[in-house]
């Protein structure tokens, strides 16, 4: 079931320049997204409009089936069900203190005190940062802020969560955290959404992968028939996945099998134990 | 910063800050109410040892912070204790000590030493985001609490944007020569007003995309036995105040 959708939307910012030039783009309920494209390409414009912060100037945006409702009332029921994470976490977080910041949403949603104290209590426990909730925003490393920055988001209990280049600047070890996060929410059946320039982590992570252009979306794909969409790709000027490249030198040399291709580097090493050990086991 | 780091390292960061609050006013009254210098004084060691003692603030770290204030508060009292004669056509005749200046001196200085000591107690104990959610408890106007928050934030970002300036800029030998620092000053005074602006319109945009539309409103801390403190402290600040009027 279609959760996001937009048709034809197009938006130019005051300057001229242009943001969105006619793009459609369709977000399944409970799926994990990968929306890649260049610098400037319009990732963080489209995302603006998944939460009512920018309205088109022509076409349409959907969700969950009806048009969006820019009405005060609308715009409430819209960014309480849409959550945004924005790429840099001091553009963000602007009360001091950690627990004060992730509360924002939830208190904004006019609930109750004791409601937003298990709300905060809970959205900081998804996201490993449950000892923190009274530390200064300012002590945080860069890491612990991306993931306030989520349970701020978390807070207020979205469908959907659109993250802006969640992984920039995070380390190896933070962004192993990062993803952990990540899939518990989607286990939780939280339709996630995210902007990368990672073609390797998103072939390994999602499900759907859309490729953004000049204000556009030239290309929904399954991520799991990427490989076979290499066009679609260098159209972009991306790569194949290096892991989809090494498989296939490695089947064309006759030491995998063709099918089933593996996602990640992980899943070919498994692969190639696994044939191995076939191999050694048929010639004893 | 010293004193960000001393209100979030100390002993008593888990007091309620109500309690500390009122110690702390109970040591600003008892500074006032000691008509004798010596009885200001005992307030103002009373406070500082509790400071140090309980709070477990370390010593250096106190010294540091109030420096700036005691060099201040010298250079006043030498203001004070210092009488300049002139005579009819104001010429300079002398310039001297007096004995009402002196007497003067040690009775301001002690009390300002006793306020001071009360002021560091609470900001040394008590990190500002605490002391933000009090005085929103205590019905402070909401705009001016929104505008301690952000300024509060800004302060560490804005700090963090000119350290960043910074360094990019002597790392292109921006501050190579005293011109070039000149210059460079120039062009980081200028690029932060950029930033200001456009931080500010991304907090914005931020807030609405968390469904803000006015008032900036947060959870407010809690804290255990924020009675009992509170009664310890109004008790500790009360005996303050009655031994400064009873050594007067």
């Amino acid at each position: 079931m279609t959760l996001l959708d937009l048709q034809d939307v197009s938006f130019r910012y005051p300057d001229g320049s242009i943001g969105l030039n006619g793009c459609s783009l369709a977000i399944e309920r409970g799926t994990r997204n990968a929306l890649i494209g260049a610098n400037g390409s319009g990732k963080t414009t489209l995302f603006q409009h998944c939460n009512g912060l920018l309205r088109p100037q022509s076409g349409i945006v959907r969700y969950a089936g009806a048009a969006l409702d820019y009405s005060r009332g609308g715009l409430r029921q819209l960014r309480s069900q849409v959550g945004m994470v924005f790429q840099n976490p001091d553009h963000q977080l602007f009360s001091a203190s950690v627990q004060e910041d992730v509360s924002f949403g939830p208190i904004n949603l006019g609930l109750d005190e004791t409601t937003v104290r298990r709300r905060v209590a809970d959205a900081l426990h998804a996201v490993g940062m449950a000892d923190g909730a009274d530390k200064a925003v300012h002590n945080l490393s860069f890491g612990q802020k991306k993931r306030v920055c989520i349970a701020g988001v978390l807070a207020m209990q979205p469908e959907l969560l659109v993250l802006d280049e969640p992984m920039a600047g995070l380390d190896h070890k933070m962004r192993t955290e990062f993803l952990a996060v990540l899939d518990a929410l989607h286990a939780q059946g939280i339709t996630l959404l995210l902007a990368t320039h990672d073609i390797d982590f998103a072939y390994r992570w999602a499900d759907h992968i859309h490729l953004m252009a000049a204000g556009r979306c030239t290309a929904s794909l399954e991520a799991a028939d990427l490989a076979e969409c290499g066009d679609a790709l260098s159209a972009l000027g991306l790569p194949l996945p290096t892991v989809v490249e090494l498989h296939r030198h490695l089947a064309a040399q006759g030491l995998l099998a063709q099918q089933p291709a593996p996602r990640s580097h992980a899943e070919l090493l498994t692969r190639l134990e696994t044939t191995n050990h076939g191999k050694e086991a048929a010639c004893r | 910063m010293l004193i960000e780091q001393s209100a979030y390292a100390n002993r008593w960061r888990h007091v309620a800050p109500a309690a500390k609050a009122l110690f702390a006013l109970g040591g600003f009254i008892a500074a006032f109410a000691a008509r004798q210098p010596l009885a200001a004084m005992v307030v103002a060691g009373l406070i500082v040892s509790v400071t140090l003692a309980g709070a477990k603030v370390p010593v250096g770290r106190y010294l540091r912070v109030a420096a700036p204030a005691l060099f201040f508060l010298g250079i006043s009292c030498l203001s004070l204790a210092f009488s300049l004669n002139l005579d009819n056509d104001g010429q300079f005749q002398s310039l001297h000590p007096t004995p009402a200046g002196l007497q003067k001196v040690a009775e301001v200085g002690a009390r300002s030493l006793g306020a001071l000591a009360a002021l560091l107690f609470l900001v040394l104990t008590t990190p500002l985001i605490d002391l933000i959610a009090l005085l929103r408890r205590l019905k402070t106007p909401e705009v001016l609490l929104e505008i301690m928050v952000l300024c509060y934030r800004m302060l560490f970002v804005f700090s963090a944007a000119v350290h960043d300036t910074v360094t990019a800029q002597s790392a292109r030998l921006g501050y190579a020569t005293s011109r070039l620092a000149l210059r460079s000053l120039g062009g980081l005074a200028a690029n932060l007003t950029v930033q200001i602006w456009q931080r500010a319109h991304d907090l914005h945009v931020a807030a609405q995309a968390r469904n803000n539309d006015g008032p900036l409103r947060f959870l407010e801390p809690t804290f255990a036995n924020a009675g009992l403190d509170s009664i310890l402290a109004a008790a500790s600040g009360g005996l303050l105040i009655a031994l400064a009027v009873v050594l007067s």
